[in-house]
């Protein structure tokens, strides 16, 4: 089979392996303390921006300023309007610029901080040639982590691939793997397929080149044995694209010619990736990774609504004002099942929470320390997301378009053949498509068909629409997955694909007919924190066993002193900072919620009352559990996870941490987390306290 | 901003000090003299024994222009056809290029032109390129002309030096231009278009294809 490692790096001999390996473990040391920094500059500018700014959901006067709301005088001589943000501001918000012009101080920092952190430069998604192969490649393959860590450089990858090649780990010790770096084999291939080195490549070789990778995807899908998450990947659609030449390169020889004049006759006119020479500079606009969300304004989200009732939400919003999903809109897309789509939706959200369960039958060599947690991840998110699991068979049809005009993504469902009985007593199946514009997985990115009554070939002719800038859309993937609708029972996963968008993919003019695959295990989730989430302060304190009855009498929880063996593990959620808004109005009713992982009933679980209308909580509650010793805790996992409260339908995840004494034992913790755990088991009796930073989704990253 | 960068340098080494970071990248044919080149910027050293780097090396040096720290990372390809898989993996990425030759190497001189397709093949928008003709302080075995280097560079739209890594001739000047125009880039990007900033924002709703051609400036 193709691994991507050996025939990387084969050409090399060992002592060169080492060396190069040497110089990537340096650039990868480089890279986390840049990856470190950008991160906090950004938490920064965020806490800046949350101050004062003017939201368009308050009534603000006119007269006041935008940042400060300082008012402003009669003659609006002293106010002017930022040329960024079009607020107009006092004259102590606004700064100069370099060039001599001037910003509003938000928009300054903004400014600066594009440059501190190298976003002007990293977030020119669109390459001159978009089709670059080691790009190209690197994305496709890279599918599963999206959205692609722009800094990343291949060379991350290079040594990831080379350090999970067996061959080489005794000569290449490395510094414990980051979760986001537990990339799979599959996605080494990248390096490797570039592997013709010869400046001038052939087209054939390029055409060679793509079905190398698919076949090394698909040979990694097949054989589970390699014990690797790509063995349970979700398949990628093959793209046997004809590679014409055409378009504005002369030299078909040439491999920037053959790349990117793939899609030159078929691409829209306006897209940006038809023309190399046109597209020198990137549209000043269109550039808004995921990561840079952060860096989208609160100001331009009026219509929104509206549009949400023709269920299609503007992507380009930066989810600080999501609109509440309206029941209108789901029963437009599922007339009449309003009530019992409810239970259906329990699964939405927490879709990729429960997947990852699915793990655990793979066999995958994460299994072992992760195996315990997933269990009872299993059960935990089961009481919402439960769902039943039949054979995945059949296939769907479907195609995609993209308007560059009105930046729309229209995914057209036409229909699925031969799916399997989602109800296998009674083989019946109520099939409906679901589809979500991964990474997201939030509500703003699902779209639903309707569902069709009692067959396994349904027709749906339904088209799904997404308002999505093609820059960000380049960094998604499509899922589509089938699901039986049970009124009374539970629904069942029929199967889904995956397919990473990119320019290729759309502008498929033709009918897509793909096989349904099974679940895949944790897609997307490969950088838990690829997504600022907000941070979550805690305390954490263990009170030994001989104090246990005078501290006990200060928890809410029942004690019993007879229990008292063990001590008790004291959990204070003092607050949270910048949670994602999710309601109307830019904010969130949010709670957290805690277990205590391994056990897998739902004795650990605690929660905190809601906080209403606000992204900066403070709880200030504490979690207590009981009978417990230091070496139990030293094995197990705390995770809290923070939630938006949704009264009529399920909950929004907000992000989550997973406090444990390390990745080797149990869970993915990251080096704060496991600090703090460790903190609080060296100092019983006193409190660790501790600023973390949420991740994303809590799927496992290996 | 400074403020911001003192407090994570004690948090996370010392070597987070500083405010931009930018990413080069030294290509060229082999031997023309590109690690030498960069011992003799980072480490101002030079040893006249030839050791061919394997694939991939880089080099960090913090540099202060404009009121500026910034940190380098500069990287050292190897120049041989065989490990040009993994050097050409690191274009992408890379905010600048010195593109080198060896002024009394003929066969190197006439590489550039491909040298500079790679580039073009496989770097990123707004990548800056310095051609750089280096030995220079062997004058008596030249055998491309000043004058040459000159006219190539101007017909790729590249700056020119002519260096010398062992003589130390025009060394920093390469890289502090190399940086100059990357910040003149950055500004030009940052802070003459203000919807860079805020994203998608003014140009969401509008046809934007009729207005690229003016905001290119490259």
């Amino acid at each position: 089979m193709l691994q991507a490692p050996e025939v990387n790096v084969a050409f090399l001999t060992e002592s060169e392996r080492e060396l190069i390996l040497e110089v990537l473990r340096r650039d990868e040391e480089l890279r986390r303390a840049e990856e470190a920094r950008v991160r906090k500059l950004k938490a920064e500018l965020l806490d800046i921006r949350r101050k004062g700014a003017k939201r368009s959901s308050g009534n603000y006067s006119e007269r006041s300023c935008g940042r400060c709301q300082a008012p402003l005088g009669r003659l609006l001589s002293n106010a002017s309007q930022c040329q960024a943000c079009n607020h107009h501001v006092c004259r102590n918000c606004r700064s100069v610029r370099p060039n001599g012009s001037w910003l509003c101080s938000v928009c300054s920092k903004e400014a600066d901080l594009k440059k501190c952190t190298g976003d002007w430069f990293y977030d020119q998604r669109v390459n001159r040639y978009l089709n670059a192969p080691g790009h190209d490649i690197v994305r496709s393959s890279l599918r599963k982590r999206s959205p692609v860590k722009k800094r990343d450089t291949v060379g991350a990858m290079l040594l990831q691939s080379t350090d999970l090649n067996p061959s080489n780990r005794p000569t290449a010790p490395l510094p414990r793997p980051r979760l986001k770096d537990q990339v799979t084999l599959e996605k080494r291939s990248e390096p490797e397929t570039l592997n013709p080195p010869e400046g001038p490549v052939k087209e054939q070789e390029q055409q060679q080149q793509r079905s190398d990778t698919e076949s090394a995807e698909k040979g990694s899908v097949s054989s589970g044995q390699t014990g690797t998450e790509s063995s349970h990947g979700t398949p990628v659609l093959p793209r046997n694209v004809a590679v014409t030449t055409e378009g504005g390169m002369t030299e078909s020889s040439s491999p920037a010619g053959s790349w990117m004049s793939i899609p030159a006759e078929e691409v829209e006119p306006n897209s940006i990736t038809s023309e190399p020479e046109t597209v020198v500079n990137t549209p000043p606009s269109v550039v808004i990774s995921e990561e840079d969300k952060l860096f989208k304004r609160s100001t331009r989200r009026a219509q929104k609504l509206v549009e949400n009732s023709s269920s299609v939400v503007d992507l380009r919003g930066d989810g600080a004002e999501v609109p509440e999903v309206s029941m209108g809109d789901r029963s437009k897309s599922v007339p009449g099942l309003n009530v019992q789509l409810q239970e259906e939706e329990e699964d939405e959200d927490i879709d990729n929470l429960v997947e990852i369960h699915r793990m655990t039958a793979g066999g995958s060599i994460y299994s072992l320390r992760s195996k315990s947690t997933l269990g009872s991840m299993m059960s935990v998110y089961s009481e919402a997301g439960d769902y039943d699991i039949v054979d995945v068979k059949g296939d769907i049809v479907f195609s995609l378009g993209y308007d560059d005009r009105t930046q729309t993504l229209s995914v057209f469902i036409k229909e699925c053949h031969d799916l399997a009985y989602g109800n296998t007593a009674k083989r019946r199946t109520n099939p409906y498509v679901k589809c979500y514009l991964l990474p997201d997985k939030s509500r703003q990115s699902k779209r639903k068909t309707a569902i069709k009554s009692n067959t396994i070939s349904p027709t749906y002719n339904e088209t799904l629409k997404y308002s999505i800038s093609r820059t960000l859309l380049l960094t998604r993937s499509l899922q589509l997955s089938v699901w039986h609708h049970d009124r009374f029972g539970r629904n069942a996963f029929l199967g889904e694909v995956e397919l990473p968008l990119d320019s290729t993919s759309l502008v498929s003019t033709h009918d897509e007919c793909v096989p349904l695959r099974g679940k895949a295990t944790s897609p997307s989730q490969s950088s838990a924190f690829a997504q600022y989430k907000g941070e979550l302060v805690i305390s954490l304190k263990y009170v030994d066993a001989s104090e246990t009855p005078v501290e006990a009498t200060k928890g809410k929880e029942k004690k019993k002193k007879s229990k008292g063996a063990g001590g008790e593990l004291h959990v204070l959620i003092k607050e949270a900072k910048n949670l994602t808004a999710m309601k109307a109005g830019g904010t969130s009713d949010s709670f957290v919620k805690g277990y205590l992982l391994p056990s897998k009933n739902k004795s650990t679980k605690r929660k905190t009352p809601v906080m209403k209308k606000t992204l900066n909580p403070h709880y200030d509650h504490t979690f207590i559990y009981q009978d417990l010793t230091l070496e139990q805790l030293s094995g197990m996992c705390l995770e809290l996870t923070v939630w938006d409260r949704e009264a009529l339908s399920s909950n929004d995840f907000l992000g989550g941490v997973r406090l444990s004494s390390g990745p080797g034992v149990l869970a993915d913790s990251t080096e704060d987390e496991v600090c703090l755990w460790k903190k609080m088991m060296q100092y019983p009796g006193s409190w660790a306290e501790g600023t973390l930073l949420l991740r994303s989704s809590m799927g496992k990253n290996k | 901003m400074a403020k911001a960068d003192y407090r994570m340098g004690q948090r996370d080494g010392s070597d987070q000090n500083f405010d931009y970071m930018f990413k080069l990248l030294i290509i060229g044919n082999s031997s023309v003299g590109k690690t030498s080149f960069l011992f003799r910027y980072a480490d101002d050293s030079f040893s006249n024994s030839f050791v061919s780097t394997v694939g991939i090396d880089f080099k960090v040096k913090t540099v202060y222009r404009h009121d500026k720290r910034i940190k380098l990372q500069i990287w050292d390809t190897a120049g041989q056809e065989r490990y040009r898989t993994i050097t050409t993996a690191y274009y992408r990425g890379a905010m600048g290029f010195i593109l080198m030759y060896d002024i009394t190497n003929e066969e190197s001189f006439n590489a550039v032109q491909d040298w500079a397709t790679q580039i073009k093949t496989y770097s990123w928008d707004n990548a800056q390129v310095i051609l750089v003709g280096n030995k220079c302080d062997m004058d008596d075995e030249r055998v491309v002309a000043p004058e040459k280097g000159k006219q190539l560079a101007d017909q790729l739209g590249f700056e020119y030096y002519e260096a010398s890594a062992k003589e130390n001739i025009n060394v920093r000047q390469v890289f502090e231009r190399l940086v100059d125009i990357i910040c003149v880039k950055m500004s030009e990007r940052v802070d003459t278009d203000p919807a860079v900033v805020t994203g998608a924002k003014n140009t969401r709703l509008t046809d934007k294809p009729p207005q690229l051609p003016q905001n290119c400036a490259c």
